[in-house]
Formats: structure tokens, C-alpha cells, sequence
């Protein structure tokens, strides 16, 4: 037994003792480890290092196929392709000479034409590089064409060292169509390696950069697999290893998307290449997406391409002026234009400051005095005295500015949000902007550095959709759709399934349901008049987008801008009115009136929708 | 002899050398560029490590113990944050990002559970006999040992029990008392690895009890404690789901996991093996180069001495260490201060553990389990950890009260 307080001399005897023992059980230890070291370094060190030089197991990495991105119908419409990588081994060179020699054959190495396939520098560079990193694959020459793979085939045997590596890219076999919304894939940049959520990624790696390639990446990627093959001296592979497991990759999931492919080639036909704008056509009692354009196109293969001419091809992308990177469906503001009545007219008969019957004591005669403002109406003969159905299928400026007056900025921002105006609605690709829509006091926040103070003037402009008010495509098309249904507004969405590599079924979406929107049936009455006579009744506006047998309602728009003379071309629709299933939303920048303009493309877009055969007598 | 010890520090900076030359050696196959790969890192680890380590040295001694209390509770909390929201890294949820910096709590938990440790046993000494003197050690051991476990990282979880027992040790305890403290627990691994072994156990820990006179209400309770889990663990083993079992068995041996954990084993063997007497050569050696071994700069980077350096390479580090870990040691004889012994006592332990469990493991003793090399291996959290623990060393022996 030992007291608590011990004596100087005791302590020093214990720990005499104490640390003799630590340092005799460290020693044993170590001598235990020195001895296993000796074993393998000195008795079998023949038995190792013929092992070690004999060692042509070789631990590779498979890597799994990304699935790919379907339409609702099945049709494929991103897939992969192999890609050939032309990559030296500079470990396979076993003397100076062999490896010189080889560097002189590859130098003269040409293509049909006569052309050399390797520059000295670049080569020279390659094989320095090879030099210190004798062990890793050095790339020679990406994603090389089939030309010049079976060049490199024919030589095999007289360039040891040369390998012809097969990697996955993506392939988009409808070219531009829809590249703004499947974005694309590229190499892992050292930043998103260092994310850790990407702890499963290597250096060369490819991961989705924008699109539904960079949402759904968790989808796409699947799940490498590893296998140990055994390699010959010349470094070819001969086949597995018996006895060393062989890990399958797992094919990443593939996603059916809501796009339908017939009416999204028909969108992409009607809308005018050299044209910027943006289409969508969606199903309001879902959210699902039939179809998105955006415009200028953009070819989504250029960032399969090599990297010389990767950074070409994304230099011209990204310094043109016309944007073609951006997704303007989702990404560009537009003041909403007269499409914006709906939302004023609808807050007007909600807060019973309109009625169907109500009138105002100024006649439209080409314009209006407000204090000592005078604000124009697009029809410079005037529409006469009107009611709100008429005013609606006209469009006169005159009656909006009156009701806007009566209805007070506060209750039609309240119903532009009720609608999904002023924020993201949550579509599942990245990018989406939320617009604005502005109240007096954010107003005058937002335009304090200009000076500008709200004035009841400012809501001349809100009730005919210009001001402050900004939105996107993608916005206009739900909030038209939502306000016809009258069930509320729901995402709008790409994603309808995710299937397993066996097309086994794995999630599906349910419809989300973001805002109420529930009107009177008495105001969607009156809304629904007004957009179907505004195409279907004489004098109506969108007379250029009526679909045979079909009601479709829609508000055309022609937004003053300052980016140029002409105004925005806008136009919403929807149909069947009675039973809503498809709304379209068409801007085009800068090309003029939205019923001459962008009412027609709807119609295309629409009348494919409702006569799917006539795509099939007239393939275009 | 307040002066420093020569020897010891110079065996320090040529492991630290020695160190660096081998993360350069596996690391340096890469395309980045100089101030991004690991070597140079590794270099920036220790620069700022031996500055911690300068600040230590001229700390009072008797600031450790004011913050040894503070430190372990913080540490615990720490812990338990990281195992509800810590970044998951290769399957363990061991790191934190505070500030940008991402570092793995259990690290500082290993120096605040050694100063918490070493402050309650200088006073108060504790004895098997008397099972009350050892409540208080032993929860203070158990709370980061579970929290380390459930990361899970049993490796480290390891490291706190092989403090514990050499603090006991220092603080009362006879190699016996150690022996049947542990048996219990060599009851369960022998139980589920041979029946003979087992009885052998139990027939040894009882003649031992008899033979050192130990009361009989403690010769019953261990015997019971030794038999009882040794059943016991039998049962868990047949009650147990086949995932749970395999689990198990893969950490025991790891060639049966598909990955290939047995793999990385006979590569490093082979590795090291194939060196020789005098190794390959700086830079050279296929088996480190064809990247057979994926963790080569952290947890391999002993293969990579071997191969490139041989026996003599390996020999010379093992020597060094043991320089270092006897210098250390031997602190305890020049102060009378049990605080001061129970800290070097601790601090020796972690750095001998650390060091033989990995080297074992390169050589194909023992599983891989993942405890990284003392200033060999790459990792910053690591190196932190042992440069701090080198300025605990130095500052006990400057600073303790002399004989």
C-alpha cells in the first residue's frame, strides 16, 4: 500500500525503475520490428525484389458509364461515345536510344494530308514531363479521331511506350438543341476537387459544369469500379489477375426528363437562329416542362472538344456579346409588357375595384394626361371607352393606367407574387434569376442612388408591365398557366424520373405546388374572356396564334426597352382555356410588336402540341 | 542539466528531415505546382509546428495544469460536435473546418485527455485494490474514448488506452496490476480466436492472482470479469447480423475486404522488402512510384523509406526513434514533480504507440488501421500534434522542479 505522499528519494527509486521498464519495452518492441525488417530485407530480399520487378499488376481504376438524359417519351437525347486519348508511358522505354527513336517516329507521323500530328515543342515538353513522372500516362493527343487512332494502331509495335487510352465523353446527338438546358460536362477543376463533397473524384475526372448535368451529377456519376490487371513487359495488358477481385462500376442513373423532344425541335425550328430570346412551354397543372429555348444557341459539343481547341471554341462562347452561354428562359430579366395586364386586371376584379361592367370617365384617345405627364397608349387612334374584357383583348394602355390608379401599386405587387413574380420558382437547373417586383418603399431604396422617389405616377408604368418590374421567360409562362388553372402555381420542373442502369424505376417527381393562387371563379371568368378573345374575337391581338379547334388564350406584349428601338416581343398563352394543359411563353429582344412577332411561333408550338400527327405527314 | 539535450534534438530534426525527403520522394509525381504539393506543405506544417512548439517551451509549467480541466472539456464538446456534423472524410466523420482550417478534434483531444490525466493522478495515486481511486481516471479516459469510437476510429480510440495504461502504471500500478486490468479484454480477442488460448489465459491470470496475494473478493471479481466476457463475446459473435460479423473479421484481416486493404499490405511488404541492405536509391523504386500504394505519403510513407533507403534506412529511423523516445523518458528522473513525470510518461506513450503500430502494420504485423508515422508521415493536424507534444517534453524538462 502507498501513501499519497511519497518521498523525493521513493519517487526517484520508482521512477528509476519505471523508466528502465518503458525504455526495455520500447527497446523489445523495436528489436521485434528490426528482426521482421531483416526477414524481409536481407533473407527474402531476392524473393521481393523479383516480385517487385516482376510486378505487372497493375491496379486500375473503371470507371462507370454516366447515364444518360431521355425525354418523356424515351427518346435519347444526351448519350456517351468513346473518346480515344493517344498518351506515352515513359517507364516503357527501357534504353535512351529506344525512347529517341520513338520521339523522331512520332515527330513524323502525318495525317492524310500530309500534315504533322505532333508539334517538336509540345512533344519535347511531353516527354520532359514523362521524364519525372515515368509512371503516369502523359496525354499526346485528345480525344484523337478515328484517322488518327488507326494511324497510331498500324505503328503499335514500332512505338513501345505509346498507348491509346479509351475515355467517356458526352454526346449530345441533337447538337444545339437544348443545350441550355442539359449544360454540359468538364474536367474537375482543383477548386471543386477540394470541395468535399467530391471526395470520390480524381484528378481527370469529368463532372457536371452547368444544366441538368450539374444538377443531377449525384444521378449521373454512378460509382467507379477497380480491377488489377496484369501487364507484359511491352507494357500491353494481358488480362486479370487470378485471385484479385474485380470490382464492377456501376452505371450511373439515367433521367427522363419532362421535355417533350416533338415539341421541343419544333420550338427550336420556329425560333429564328440569329435571333436572342427565350421560349417555354409547360404543363400549369404540374410544372412539368415540355420545352425551353434559349437564343442565341450554343453547341453543346464544343466542351467535349480537346483543349486547344476547348479554349478556342469558349473564348468565341463567352466573349460574344450576344451571350450564347447564358439560359435566357431562366437567366434574363425582361420588363413583362403588356402580358402584365392579366396581373393588374385580376388584382383589380379580386379587390372588386373592377367589375365586368366598370368603365372609365377618360376615353382611350391615343393617350392620357396624368398631372403634367402625358402617357401614350400603343394605339395612337384610341380604343374608345372600354370594358375590362376588351381592354384586355386590345390592350389599351389608357384603361391600365386608369384601373392601375384605382387598384394602388400594393395589391398588384401582392398579386405578381401571388403568381411566382419577384422570385426564384425553383426549377432544377442553376441559373435562375428572380426578377423584381418593386413596392414604393423598396423603390425608392433600390433607385436612392438616382434620386428617384416613388411617385403615383411610377404606377402608370406597373400596371402595363413596364417600370421597375423585371421578369424571366420562365416566370411569364408559369404565371400565365397558373392564372388560368386556378389551382395555384406549381415548379416547374425537368426532372420526371431517375432510372436505375436496368431502367429500373427510382424517384419520381411529385408535382410541388408553390403558391395557392386561388382567384374568384368570377375573375378567372372574366381573365379567361379576355385572353380568349384577344385571339379568337375580330380586332383581338394574338389573332396570329389561333390553333384550329382548339381555344387558346394568350396576352401578347411589346416592352419598351433600353437596349434598343424596338420593343421586346412578347406573347403568353394557354389553351385549352377550359382545361388548361400547356402554357407557352415566347420573348424575343428588340424585334417588335409581340403580336406580330412572337404570337406566331406559339402557334407553331402549340399546334404541334394539339395535332401531333401533322409532325408526322411533314417531317421538317 | 537544464540545458538542452543534444541528442534529443538532433534525432528529432533528422526524423524531420528524413521526413520531409520521403513526402518529397512519394508526392513528387504530380502535376502541381511547387507551392501547392505536399511536400512543401509538409514543410509549412512543421515550420508553424516548431513555432507552437518555441511558445510551449517558454509557457510556465504551471499553466498546464490551470488549463488542463478547460482544455478536456472543450475537447469533449469539440468531439461531440464533430460526431454530429463533422465532414465526412472516406467514411469516418473525424475532421472539423473551422476558419477554412480543417482538423480532426481527436487530435487535440489526445493532449487535453493527457493533461487532465496527468493533473488528477499527481494527486492522487491509484491502486487495483482499491477500486474508488480508479473511478475518476477511468471516466475520464472512457468519455473521449467513446467519442473517438463512434467517429469511429478505433486506431486513435487505441492511443488514449495505451496513455492510460502507462499513466497508471507511473501513478501506482505494478506490471501485474496491469496485466489484470487488460485481461478481460485478451479474454474476448483470445476467446474468439482459440479455445486453448482462452483456457491458458484463464489458468495464467488465476495462478498470477494467487501467486501475487491479491485479496479474494478481487480474484473473484476478475475471474468472473475474464470468464464472463469471454462468454459473453462468444454469444454477441453467434447473435450477430453477418454485415456486423464481417465487419468485424475485415478489420482483424483485411485481405477479405474487397477493396483491397490486403493488397496495400503485400505491395508495402514487398515494397519495403525488395529494398535490400541499402535500397534503391532517392527517388527510385517502382513499387512507390507505380502508386501500388494509394496512401504512400501518410500512412505508407515507412514503405517508401524501405524501399528507397533498405535496411540501413529503416535501422537508422528505428534508431532514431529510440534516441528520441529514451531521451524523452529518461525526463522523468530529474524531477521529483509528478505532474511533470505523469506529462512525459504520456507523451512518450502516444509517440511509442503511434510509431510501432505503424511500422507493424507496413510490414504485415498488423491491420491497417490508419495511425500515421511521427514526423514522417504527411498530414497537418498530425504534425501539430506531435510538435506540441515535443514542446511538452522540453518545457517539462526545463521547467519541472528539480530532484
Amino acid at each position: 500500500m502507498r501513501s499519497n505522499s511519497q518521498q523525493p528519494e521513493e519517487i526517484r527509486q520508482e521512477m528509476n525503475l519505471k523508466t528502465i521498464v518503458f525504455v526495455c519495452g520500447v527497446a523489445i518492441l523495436f528489436l521485434i520490428l528490426i528482426l521482421r525488417l531483416l526477414q524481409l530485407q536481407y533473407f527474402e530480399y531476392e524473393n521481393n525484389l523479383k516480385r517487385a520487378e516482376e510486378n505487372r499488376i497493375r491496379k486500375i481504376d473503371v470507371k462507370a458509364n454516366r447515364g444518360y438524359i431521355l425525354d418523356r417519351n424515351g427518346v435519347v437525347l444526351v448519350r456517351n461515345r468513346p473518346s480515344y486519348q493517344i498518351s506515352l508511358l515513359h517507364s516503357q522505354f527501357k534504353t535512351r536510344e529506344i525512347r529517341d527513336s520513338v520521339f523522331d517516329r512520332l515527330l513524323r507521323i502525318t495525317d492524310n494530308e500530309g500534315k504533322r500530328l505532333l508539334d517538336s515543342a509540345s512533344l519535347a515538353f511531353s516527354f520532359e514531363r514523362g521524364r519525372w513522372q515515368r509512371f503516369r500516362f502523359q496525354r499526346l493527343i485528345e480525344d484523337a479521331s478515328p484517322e488518327i487512332v488507326a494511324l497510331f494502331e498500324e505503328r503499335g509495335e514500332e512505338l513501345p511506350g505509346i498507348e491509346i487510352l479509351v475515355e467517356s465523353r458526352r454526346d449530345y446527338p441533337f447538337g444545339s438543341q437544348g443545350a441550355h438546358i442539359f449544360g454540359y460536362t468538364g474536367e474537375i477543376s482543383e477548386k471543386e476537387l477540394e470541395q468535399p463533397e467530391n471526395s470520390r473524384y480524381v484528378m481527370g475526372d469529368r463532372i457536371g459544369k452547368k444544366g441538368l448535368e450539374f444538377s443531377y451529377e449525384k444521378e449521373f456519376r454512378g460509382e467507379n469500379g477497380l480491377r488489377y490487371i496484369e501487364v507484359n513487359a511491352l507494357g500491353r495488358e494481358m488480362g486479370p489477375v487470378a485471385g484479385m477481385p474485380f470490382i464492377k462500376p456501376i452505371s450511373g442513373n439515367s433521367i427522363v426528363t419532362t421535355l417533350d423532344w416533338r415539341i421541343q425541335q419544333v420550338a427550336e425550328l420556329a425560333m429564328p437562329e440569329d435571333a436572342k430570346g427565350a421560349l417555354v412551354a409547360l404543363n400549369p397543372q404540374n410544372g412539368e416542362i415540355y420545352a425551353m429555348v434559349s437564343r442565341p444557341p450554343l453547341d453543346p459539343n464544343i466542351f467535349s472538344l480537346e483543349k486547344k481547341e476547348l479554349h478556342k471554341a469558349w473564348a468565341s462562347v463567352a466573349l460574344d456579346t450576344a451571350k450564347p452561354l447564358t439560359n435566357r428562359a431562366i437567366s434574363g430579366l425582361y420588363p413583362p409588357g403588356s402580358v402584365f395586364k392579366v396581373i393588374t386586371a385580376a388584382a383589380g376584379l379580386e379587390s372588386n375595384v373592377l367589375m365586368e361592367r366598370t368603365k372609365y370617365k377618360a376615353p382611350c384617345t391615343g393617350g392620357f394626361r396624368f398631372g403634367n405627364r402625358y402617357a401614350k397608349c400603343w394605339f395612337a387612334g384610341g380604343h374608345r371607352t372600354l370594358s375590362v374584357i376588351d381592354a384586355l383583348k386590345v390592350s389599351c394602355n389608357v384603361f391600365f393606367y386608369q384601373a392601375g390608379l384605382d387598384i394602388g401599386n400594393r395589391r398588384i405587387g401582392d398579386m405578381a407574387k401571388k403568381f411566382g413574380l419577384g422570385a426564384t420558382l425553383g426549377v432544377d437547373i442553376p441559373g435562375e434569376r428572380f426578377g423584381s417586383v418593386i413596392d414604393s418603399a423598396s423603390y425608392e431604396k433600390w433607385f436612392a442612388r438616382r434620386g428617384w422617389k416613388w411617385t403615383q405616377g411610377e404606377i402608370l408604368n406597373v400596371s402595363v408591365g413596364q417600370g421597375a418590374l423585371t421578369v424571366t421567360p420562365l416566370q411569364q409562362t408559369a404565371m400565365i398557366g397558373a392564372l388560368a388553372t386556378g389551382n395555384g402555381l406549381y415548379r416547374p420542373h425537368f426532372l420526371k424520373e431517375v432510372k436505375g442502369p436496368e431502367g429500373e424505376l427510382i424517384k419520381r417527381t411529385e408535382p410541388v405546388k408553390i403558391s395557392d393562387g386561388n382567384i374568384s371563379e368570377y375573375t378567372k371568368k372574366i381573365l379567361l374572356k379576355g385572353l380568349d378573345e384577344a385571339v379568337n374575337a375580330p380586332g383581338g391581338t394574338a389573332r396570329r396564334s389561333i390553333v384550329p379547334g382548339v381555344r387558346v388564350g394568350g396576352k401578347t406584349g411589346s416592352a419598351e426597352n433600353p437596349h434598343g428601338d424596338k420593343t421586346h416581343a412578347w406573347f403568353a398563352a394557354v389553351a385549352p382555356l377550359d382545361a388548361p394543359e400547356i402554357a407557352v411563353g415566347v420573348v424575343l429582344e428588340n424585334a417588335g410588336g409581340g403580336g406580330a412577332m412572337a404570337a406566331p411561333i406559339a402557334q407553331k408550338v402549340l399546334y404541334a402540341y394539339f395535332y401531333p400527327d401533322s409532325l408526322k405527314r411533314k417531317p421538317k | 542539466m537544464k540545458r538542452l539535450d543534444w541528442l534529443f534534438m538532433s534525432s528529432l530534426l533528422a526524423l524531420i528531415g528524413i521526413g520531409i525527403t520521403l513526402v518529397y520522394s512519394a508526392t513528387s509525381n504530380t502535376d502541381l505546382i511547387w507551392y501547392k504539393t505536399e511536400w512543401f506543405k509538409q514543410i509549412m506544417h512543421f515550420a508553424a509546428g516548431s513555432l507552437i512548439a518555441v511558445v510551449i517551451v517558454l509557457l510556465p509549467s504551471k499553466f498546464w495544469k490551470n488549463i488542463a480541466w478547460v482544455s478536456y472539456i472543450v475537447a469533449i464538446v469539440v468531439l461531440f460536435v464533430v460526431i454530429n456534423s463533422g465532414h465526412v472524410s472516406k467514411g469516418a466523420g473525424r475532421w472539423l473546418d473551422i476558419a477554412g482550417f480543417r482538423f480532426q478534434p481527436s487530435e487535440f483531444a489526445k493532449i487535453a485527455y493527457l493533461l487532465v490525466s496527468s493533473l488528477w493522478l499527481s494527486k492522487h495515486r491509484v491502486s487495483i485494490v482499491q477500486p474508488k481511486t480508479l473511478i475518476v481516471p477511468f471516466l475520464l479516459f472512457i468519455v473521449p474514448f467513446l467519442l473517438v469510437l463512434k467517429q469511429p476510429n478505433l486506431s486513435t480510440a487505441l492511443v488514449f488506452t495505451a496513455m492510460t495504461l502507462v499513466h497508471f502504471y507511473w501513478a501506482g500500478f505494478r506490471l501485474v496490476d496491469l496485466f489484470l486490468l487488460i485481461s478481460p479484454v485478451m479474454s474476448i480477442i483470445l476467446s474468439s480466436v482459440s479455445t486453448l488460448y482462452w483456457n491458458l489465459l484463464i489458468i495464467s491470470v488465476f495462478f498470477i492472482s494467487i501467486k501475487f496475494k491479491y485479496p479474494l473478493w478481487l480474484i473473484v471479481l476478475i475471474m468472473t470479469l475474464v470468464i464472463g466476457s469471454g462468454y459473453i463475446s462468444q454469444i454477441a459473435w453467434n447473435s450477430m447480423e453477418d454485415h456486423q460479423r464481417s465487419r468485424i473479421l475485415t478489420f482483424v484481416d483485411p485481405t477479405r475486404d474487397p477493396k483491397g486493404e490486403g493488397y496495400q499490405v503485400i505491395q508495402s511488404q514487398v515494397a519495403i522488402g525488395s529494398g535490400g541492405m541499402f535500397g534503391k536509391g532517392f527517388g527510385e523504386g517502382s513499387q512507390t512510384n507505380l502508386a501500388f500504394l494509394p496512401e504512400e505519403h501518410t500512412d505508407f510513407i515507412f514503405s517508401v523509406l524501405g524501399e528507397q533507403f533498405g535496411f540501413v534506412g529503416t535501422l537508422v529511423v528505428l534508431i532514431l526513434f529510440f534516441i528520441l523516445l529514451w531521451r524523452s523518458i529518461m525526463i522523468c528522473r530529474l524531477h521529483t514533480d509528478s505532474f511533470v513525470n505523469l506529462v512525459v510518461a504520456g507523451a512518450c506513450a502516444i509517440l511509442f504507440f503511434h510509431t510501432s503500430v505503424n511500422v507493424a502494420m507496413t510490414i504485415g504485423f498488423m491491420p491497417v488501421t490508419g495511425l500515421p508515422l511521427p514526423f514522417l508521415s504527411y498530414g497537418g493536424s498530425f504534425v501539430l500534434t506531435c510538435m506540441i507534444l515535443i514542446g511538452l517534453l522540453l518545457n517539462m524538462r526545463l521547467k519541472g522542479k528539480d530532484i
